[in-house]
This record gives C-alpha cells, sequence and structure tokens, in this order.
C-alpha cells in the first residue's frame, strides 16, 4: 500500500551550536517523545525513512563555500541536507504521496555564498533540495512556502533571479524580528519580478491571521502559478509559546495550515519551544500531511496564548491587496524592470552573520541574455571570518548557459584574477554542483 | 539435567540436555485439543529410566497464548485508558475502549487526574472479569494510572494490568495492546500453567517449570502470570535458541526454520539472533512486547502449489502431507522429492504429482525446478523486506548515520525438514554458503531447554523535577539534584537482581541496554538533566549443545 506520508526523522541529538544555545541537541527530544509515545511510527499512512549523507557536489549545486564549503560544514549537515534528498526522492519514486524532513541542522538563512554560520544556518537544505528536484527529476516549477516566523532571506537571496521558483514566506515583520528584512518591496530581481513574495505581519498575530493570508493570498497565488512541486520550510516558531518571537498560532493553527497548503515536501525550520511547542505542532503537521484525525492535537498548556489584536487582521488586509496587485502585474512590471536595466542588472548587499560576527560585503550582478538565463558574478569580501578576512570573485554559470554567456563567464573570471584583488576566483557549475577554481 | 518442551502446530518435542550433550529426545504429535496430553507423552519418553530428580529445570515453549490470540479464542476485556490530547485513538485497539479522563504531559507532569464517567464505566464495564489500564505518558509518571487501577479493583475486576508496568518504554499504543493482550488470554493461561505444572509434579519432578517468551528468554511459571503476552511466539524464539545451542554463526547470517506450514526467518550477528526494532504484531496489533527480528512466511513441505498464468505459486494455504507419501495434492515436497534434494516417500509418486502440474512439455525436473525456484524467490523477497526493515533503525546522531545499522548476510543455516532440499537452492540463488547443523529436527525443544532467564526494567531520572522512576516496578523516588549515571545503574540492576532472586532465577549478569542523557534548559541555563536507563538479564543460551542426528 501507498502510505500518504513519507517521514524522515534524524533529531541529530549530537549537533548543537552550544549546550544552551536554541540551536542545542536536544531541541527535538520531547518531540521524539511525544511522537514515539502517540505510536506514529507504527501506522501504515507513514512510511519512514532513514536519512542518506548529502554529496559535496549536491551542496556545490547552490552554495559556494569560502575558501570552501567542506571546511565550513559539519557532518550533521550532510545528513539534513541528505535527509531532504531522502524524503524528496520518496515522493518523486511514488512510494508515498508527500514527505517530511524532520531534521536538523536547519537551512533557511543560508544564502548562496557562505562564509560561516548566519541565523542558525550554514547550508540552505531547501535550496539544496529544490537543485536535486531539477536536476535529478527534471522539475521545473517550483514554490517554497516558508511558514517560519523569521524571513527566510536564505532561500530569497537563492533564488531572487529565477522565475520558475516561486517564494513565499509569511513571517514577524522584520522591524520587530530577525534577520531584518523580508518586505513586499523585496520581490525579485527584474527577470524574477513578482515571484518572491514577502508577507511581514504584526507581532501577535494568531491563527486567524495567519490563515485569512494564507486563504486570501497564499492559496490563489499557489494556484495561479501552478508548480510541479510545493516545498514547506516548515519552521514552528510563529507559535504562541516560542522564546524568540512573538506570534500567536497554535499546533492546530499549524496543523491546519499543513492541511490547507498539502505539500509535496515538508522541511523543518525553526522552532525553539522546544518543550510547550514542538510535540504538538510536528504530531499535527505530521497527522495533516498523513491525512489523519488532528483534531485533538492541542497543547496541554494554553496559557501563553492570546487573542490577536484587530490591527493584525488589518495588516493582513492590506497584505492581501499590496501583494494581489503586484502578483496580478507581474509580468508588466517585470518586462519594464528589464527595460530599464539593459544588459546586466546589480544588487549590494551587507550581510551580517549574527553567530559568528562575520561582516559581508557583496555585489551580485546578473547578465541577461536573450539565447539563455544567462549567467551571474559575485564580488563578496568577508571580515572576522574564522579564516581571518577573506575575498572572492565567482562566475556561476549552468548546463543549459550559451556559448557566449559561458565564454563571457570564463573571461569575467579570468579578469579578476588578474587583478590580483581577490584571494579565490570561482566559477560555479550549478548544474554538475562543480566549483572549480581560477 | 536440563529439560526442553516445545509444544508446535503438529509435533510436541521434548529434549534432555546433560553438559551439553543431548541424552534424549522425543517427538510426539501434539494434542491439539488437550495440549498437555501430548507434553506429558513426550515427558513420559524422555524421562523413561531416569529419576526425575536428575532434572534441575525444565522449560516449556508453548503455542497456547499464541494460537488464543491469533485465533481469538479470548475473553472480554475491559480497557480502559487515558489518551489525552493528542491523535485519535480510534481503531489503534483491539477493542473499544473506555476512555476516562486524566492526562501527563511529556516530561510526567500530571496535567489532569483522572475522572471516570460512572454511567459509561458501569455500561461498558459489564461482563467483564479482567480488565487493561493504559495512560499516555504513564511511564513518565504513573499515578494516574494506580489510581484507576484502584478504582477497576473496587469494580471487582478479578485481575487487572497496567500498560507502564509491561514495559517503561515510549508507545502508549504498544503498552496499551500489551496489557489488553496480557488480559485476553489470562485465565486461559492460567488453566494452561496450572495443568502443566500439575502433570510435572504428578511425574516426581520437582525442579522449577519455567516458560519460555518472545525474547527467547525464560520465566517462571508465576512470574509469567504477571505479564502473559510475553509467551507470545514462543515457537520462533525457541528454534532460533535451538540454532544458538547447536551451531550459532560468528559471521552475520541468516537463519530459516522450514517447517511444513511455514518457514521462519531470524537474522544473526556476532554470534547472536537479532531482537527486532520494535515489538511484535499480535493480530494486526503493535504491541510491546519483545521478540527476535523474525518473519513467519506461509512456505513449507506441505504448502500447496497452484499454476498461475505468472508462473506456480507456492502457498500459504498448507494441503500436506506430499502425494509422495499419500496426500492427495502437489506440494513443495513432492517437487523437492522429485528432485532427488530430500529423500522420503514415493519418488515416483513425487513425479506424478508434478506431471500433473504440466501444462506445456517441460520435463517433470524442469516443472520441479520452477516451483523450488518460486520458493526460493518468494523467500528471498522476504528477506529484502526483512533487511529494509532492519536498516530502519532510529537513527538519532551523526554517528548512527555514518556508523550505520546495514545488515550484510554471509550465511545461511537451514533448520527443519525442508530444509535440506530448499536452502541449497536459495544459498546458490543470493550466492552465500549454506549450513544445516545436526540435531536441528529438535531444535526448538533443545532450544526451550537451554535458554536463559531474563528481565528487563527501565529507570528515568528527571533532576529538574527531583524524582525517578522505574515504571515496571511502579517505583517513582525523590532523588538530589547530582544524580549520576552510576546511581542510576546501581539502582536498577539492583532492582532486576533482587526481582531474581525472587523468583529464584538465579541470574547475575546485568548489563545496560540503552542509555541516553540530556541536559534540561530553562531561558538559557542548564537546570539539571534527564537520563533514560535500560537494563536486562541478558538473554540467550546456558551453553552450547552437540547435536544428533536420530530417525524417529
Ligand atoms: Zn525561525
Ligand atoms: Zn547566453
Amino acid at each position: 500500500m501507498k502510505s500518504n506520508l513519507g517521514l524522515v526523522f534524524f533529531p541529530a541529538f549530537d549537533w548543537m551550536i552550544s549546550p544552551t544555545h536554541p540551536e542545542r541537541q536536544e531541541r527535538l527530544l520531547y518531540t521524539r517523545d511525544q511522537l514515539l509515545e502517540e505510536g506514529l511510527f507504527d501506522l501504515e499512512q507513514i512510511r519512514e525513512y532513514k536519512p542518506q549523507l548529502a554529496e559535496i557536489s549536491d551542496l556545490q549545486r547552490v552554495h559556494i563555500g569560502i575558501p570552501a564549503i567542506s571546511r565550513l560544514i559539519t557532518p550533521a549537515h550532510l545528513v539534513s541536507a541528505g535527509g531532504c534528498i531522502t524524503a524528496a526522492d520518496s515522493v518523486m519514486s511514488g512510494e508515498v504521496k508527500r514527505s517530511f524532513a524532520l531534521v536538523r541542522p536547519p537551512g533557511h538563512h543560508a544564502m548562496r555564498v557562505v562564509h560561516g554560520i548566519r541565523g542558525f544556518c550554514v547550508i540552505n537544505i531547501e535550496a539544496i533540495m529544490a537543485a536535486y528536484l531539477r536536476q535529478k527529476y527534471g522539475v521545473r516549477k517550483i514554490a517554497i512556502v516558508d511558514t517560519d516566523v523569521h524571513h527566510g532571506d536564505g532561500t530569497q537571496d537563492i533564488f531572487y533571479h529565477d522565475p520558475d521558483t516561486l517564494y513565499i514566506s509569511f513571517h514577524q515583520d522584520g522591524r520587530t524580528l530577525y534577520p531584518g528584512s523580508g518586505f513586499p518591496n523585496e520581490a525579485g530581481s527584474p527577470a524574477a519580478l513578482g515571484t518572491n513574495i514577502n508577507l511581514p505581519l504584526l507581532p501577535g498575530t494568531g491563527d486567524e491571521g495567519v490563515h485569512r493570508l494564507f486563504d486570501g493570498i497564499i492559496r490563489p497565488i499557489l494556484d495561479d502559478f501552478e508548480p510541479e512541486i510545493i516545498i514547506n520550510s516548515a519552521g514552528q516558531d510563529n507559535h504562541f509559546s516560542d522564546p524568540l518571537a512573538s506570534m500567536s498560532v497554535t499546533a492546530q493553527g499549524y496543523a491546519r495550515l499543513a492541511d490547507k497548503l498539502k505539500a509535496d515536501i515538508a522541511v523543518l525550520e525553526g522552532g525553539y519551544s522546544v518543550e510547550a511547542a514542538l510535540p504538538y505542532v510536528n504530531t499535527g503537521i505530521i497527522l495533516a500531511m498523513a491525512e489523519m484525525d488532528y483534531s485533538n492535537v492541542i497543547e496541554p498548556d494554553q496559557t501563553g496564548l492570546r487573542r490577536q489584536d484587530d490591527r493584525c487582521n488589518a495588516r493582513v488586509d492590506e497584505l492581501i491587496r499590496q501583494i494581489g496587485d503586484l502578483w496580478t502585474n507581474r509580468q508588466k512590471l517585470s518586462r519594464e524592470a528589464l527595460a530599464k536595466c539593459g544588459d546586466t542588472w546589480s544588487r549590494r548587499k551587507n550581510i551580517y552573520y549574527d553567530e559568528e560576527g562575520i561582516s559581508e560585503e557583496q555585489v551580485e550582478t546578473v547578465h541577461y541574455c536573450k539565447q539563455c538565463n544567462g549567467y551571474l558574478t559575485i564580488q563578496t569580501a568577508a571580515k572576522n571570518t574564522r579564516f581571518g578576512s577573506q575575498s572572492a570573485f565567482i562566475a556561476i554559470v549552468e548546463e543549459s548557459t550559451c556559448p557566449v554567456c559561458r565564454q563571457e563567464a570564463y573571461d569575467e573570471a579570468l579578469k579578476a584574477k588578474k587583478t590580483a584583488k581577490w584571494q579565490y576566483v570561482f566559477v560555479q557549475d550549478k548544474t554538475k554542483g562543480n566549483i572549480e577554481n581560477i | 539435567m536440563l529439560l526442553g518442551v516445545d509444544v508446535g502446530g503438529t509435533f510436541t518435542d521434548a529434549v534432555l540436555v546433560n553438559s551439553g550433550m543431548i541424552i534424549k529426545q522425543a517427538k510426539v504429535k501434539t494434542t491439539q485439543e488437550e495440549v498437555l496430553q501430548g507434553i506429558l507423552q513426550a515427558l513420559d519418553i524422555v524421562l523413561a529410566g531416569s529419576e526425575p530428580s536428575v532434572v534441575s529445570r525444565v522449560v516449556v515453549s508453548s503455542t497456547i497464548v499464541t494460537n488464543a490470540l491469533t485465533e481469538g479464542k479470548t475473553e472480554p476485556v475491559f480497557l480502559a485508558v487515558m489518551a489525552g490530547p493528542g491523535m485519535s485513538t480510534k481503531e489503534r485497539f483491539p477493542t473499544e475502549p473506555y476512555l476516562a479522563d486524566g492526562y501527563v504531559d511529556h516530561r510526567g507532569k500530571i496535567i489532569k487526574s483522572v475522572s471516570v464517567n460512572e454511567k459509561v464505566f458501569a455500561a461498558m464495564s459489564v461482563g467483564k472479569k479482567v480488565a487493561a489500564v493504559s495512560g499516555k505518558f504513564a511511564v513518565r509518571n504513573q499515578k494516574n494510572e494506580q489510581e484507576l487501577r484502584i478504582k477497576l479493583k473496587e469494580a471487582g475486576f478479578e485481575r487487572i494490568f497496567v500498560g507502564s508496568e509491561i514495559s517503561g518504554e515510549l508507545n502508549f499504543v504498544r503498552r496499551t495492546n500489551s496489557a489488553y493482550f496480557s488480559a485476553a488470554v489470562y485465565n486461559k493461561f492460567k488453566e494452561f500453567i496450572g495443568q502443566v505444572e500439575d502433570g510435572i509434579r504428578r511425574r516426581g519432578i520437582t525442579a522449577q517449570v519455567q516458560i519460555l517468551k518472545a525474547d527467547g528468554g525464560t520465566i517462571p511459571l508465576a512470574a509469567a502470570l504477571e505479564q502473559p503476552v510475553e509467551t507470545v511466539f514462543t515457537g520462533p524464539a525457541a528454534s532460533v535458541l535451538g540454532i544458538e545451542a547447536l551451531d550459532a554463526p560468528a559471521v552475520n547470517a541468516i537463519s530459516l526454520d522450514v517447517g511444513g506450514t511455514t518457514t521462519d526467518i531470524a537474522f544473526w550477528s556476532g554470534g547472536f539472533p537479532l531482537l527486532a526494532n520494535k515489538g511484535a504484531k499480535i493480530a494486526g496489533y503493535p504491541t510491546a512486547v519483545r521478540a527476535f527480528h523474525m518473519r513467519s512466511i506461509g512456505l513449507g513441505g506441505d504448502s500447496h502449489i497452484r499454476k498461475t498464468a505468472q508462473g506456480f505459486e507456492i502457498g500459504p494455504d498448507r494441503v500436506g502431507p506430499a502425494m509422495a507419501i499419500g496426500g492427495k495434492e502437489p506440494t513443495l515436497s513432492d517437487a523437492l522429492i522429485a528432485l532427488g534434494c530430500v529423500s522420503f516417500g514415493d519418488v515416483k509418486k513425487a513425479r506424478e504429482a508434478m506431471s500433473f502440474l504440466a501444462e506445456t512439455d517441460d520435463t517433470v525436473e524442469e516443472i520441479a525446478e520452477k516451483i523450488v525456484l518460486a520458493s526460493v524467490t518468494k523467500i528471498e523477497g522476504t528477506i529484502a523486506e526483512m533487511i529494509r526493515e532492519w536498516n530502519l533503525q532510529p537513527v538519532y546522531t551523526v554517528n548512527d548515520v555514518i556508523e550505520g545499522t546495514e545488515f550484510v548476510p554471509e550465511k545461511l543455516i537451514g533448520v527443519g525438514g525442508g530444509a535440506p532440499g530448499l536452502i541449497p537452492v536459495l544459498g546458490m540463488k543470493m550466492g552465500l554458503p549454506v549450513e544445516i547443523p545436526a540435531g536441528a529436527m529438535v531444535a526448538n525443544a533443545i532450544g526451550a531447554a537451554v535458554s536463559r532467564p531474563t528481565l528487563t526494567a527501565t529507570l528515568r531520572v528527571d533532576t529538574t523535577d527531583g524524582y525517578y522512576i522505574i515504571p515496571e516496578a511502579g517505583i517513582r523516588e525523590k532523588i538530589q539534584r547530582d544524580f549520576s549515571r552510576s546511581t542510576a545503574e546501581e539502582i536498577l540492576s539492583a532492582w532486576l537482581i533482587e526481582q531474581a532472586d525472587k523468583w529464584q532465577m538465579k541470574a547475575k549478569n546485568v548489563e545496560v541496554m540503552a542509555y541516553e542523557e540530556f541536559p534540561t534548559i530553562h531561558n538559557y541555563y542548564t537546570t539539571g538533566k534527564i537520563i533514560y536507563l535500560k537494563m536486562q538479564l541478558k538473554p540467550g543460551i546456558l551453553h552450547t549443545v552437540t547435536g544428533r542426528e536420530v530417525v524417529f
């Protein structure tokens, strides 16, 4: 019998940032206890999978690590990324209807270029999985719905120029929470304008507001985009008891969301109320994804739960209108932006790595081409990394890059090498996951 | 001398073992209606000419509990469950439960005390004499379960089984089902062991009588009454222990006990049979009963053979005996006889059986070969599933992933009547060497005779909340904050040894099966720690046995 849900459970009891850090070894201990006690692993609706180990090339389809991704990760990262790959395989092979990678360490704050750990993340496990889905199964259109309380700035960064990846994130307003980004005007670079959707919510927003937002804008956009695969970055820190944020979502709220979203693959992200929320939210999500009754999954202690105030819904309604306009007009807006910028489009970024105190300056340039998807160049310089100050010039191509663009990309890399301004000069082949040291 | 008795579906075997040698063995027909009669018959054969006082221990392995449970010949149970919030309990238990109020959370905090709806309670308990009680997270705090038990006792139930006393491990559904099944077979089991003990005593044997459990350990009859469900599936367990006694493989191996109706498959590593990752399933319901990693498939010497469009289908129904020994329909044994793999019965009749199945111009040999190939292919498929299941052990750490639990077999061991014919073919197909140990015909009884007594218990410590708990013992004690692993091990092994002494089990070899330790953190400060410890009196065999073949 085909099971409804493939479950990859990897709590990484031996991985932590520090013993009392939110990302500590027992983060999923109480969740494990709840799942075991409920007997969830015995259900025929659920099929258990063991995570595989990801390859460095899987990571390098997305990331360029400075000096090398292998020097920045721990073995646990290969397991959590591998767990996502296992989850993807379970669905694509048709063994299960959908799957959930309940794994750590998390990833949605990890950007394309990696100098260290930021927002508890080193590699972006959803992005690695999306790249794997494209490479192995030829999937083109992917939607990533990020239900973590924090803006998934890493995922946004990676797919900012990709019109085939729809990234939708709702989160607590960046003016009140890390990482401080995630506003509606961050809508994607000209060729991908409108496929990066940010929905910043007021602190205190609860089940009512989140579902109003889902029904009012997220569902309609998803239906319109018609993705082949929906990925859920299933962070759980919108929960009313989360110590890092100030939202009011319950386990029921999350479970109903999973039920409505019907993601093909969910991946755990944040969620740091390890005793009061995670055991129940995860049970709820698992049951919802397995198409089972979750109506009785209720936190035993709801004393911290406050009703959302009226301004929360007002913000939701404003977002529905604003983003609705953006979505409707996105093709026109994209054409206009492309006409305005010419052959290239650049952005300058100052990126702070909270965990290690690294500050990075980055200039990213998209090179457009009529024959292919063009190519990307990145200049990066970071201070305070565990390797000291470091800098790199990176040119990024893929299998479908036309010969002209490919030549240009290599020329740019060689030119950068000649200036002797950069410590490293790399050419990344996104399709192969190969990084060439020039 | 050790006396072992195994009551199987077809035969009841008995064996007398002394210093690793089989002194005497017997094989009689199992008396289906009156199991005891067969047991006594076999006993009389092996004891003929010996003083009853030479017997120092008797171990019985019987299908009585298995049969009662799988055939549903059990008595009605009042099942009282405290599920609290969480997943629905619908269709998760073998009977409609009475849902009492009361809930404990994952840290062992009582969120809601017990309360009972008297009307529903009364209505659902009508006509029931035995009961089972189980609460979610009761292994972290037994107070609610104990209160509900008192309530049931006052209501007049003659025997009440409690989920958290069966196993201290997490899995509320499995504990509940275990308690239910223990209650369901309690009276039947009690009557059976009463008769067994009586019969053995009447033959002048004064030694302790023990019964085999699914995990291959033994337990005194009286102790077994505390958890009858643990004596389910002892037949396969006895067979595994028999192999362990006769010829434990040193390498990763797969043993196959090919009987008349079924083939029992077990995995071996480092000289020991592997225990399953999860408890046994009974009548389709998962339980907390510890058992070997085994599968029983409906394929044996007496399996019916049918021709289908896809080729030959073997079993799972049994039609035996083989046509070679007077049966009416072709069986797997006929194919093996026709090929000359085994030598019993009339070869001509076996060949005739094969030609019944012919449609094309296949020769008898070709048909028989196809049948044997279909059989080993079926076995191979089950082995592949078992490997997947085994490899699915939880991975909690990076090390678990990197080290892996992959099981790669290096050898096959065949026991039982059909093994000499079938297993070499399987070995050839899988590219593995095959061994058929001598003495394998009464392996089950040998296994029973030499198996060790076992007990398992768990201890959980929460220094922040200041207590430890041993659910199997119903113990919850206050503790100081500086509680260490060694203290935990001392407490738990002391309790296990005390239990062993209480039942005169003479077992001192306590070992750690699992250990976990985590800090508890509140607002970025470490407030204490949680320890989980599981220990056991090690199962296995007392000593090896030298086999010899005896013609019956
Ligand atoms: Zn987060
Ligand atoms: Zn081009």
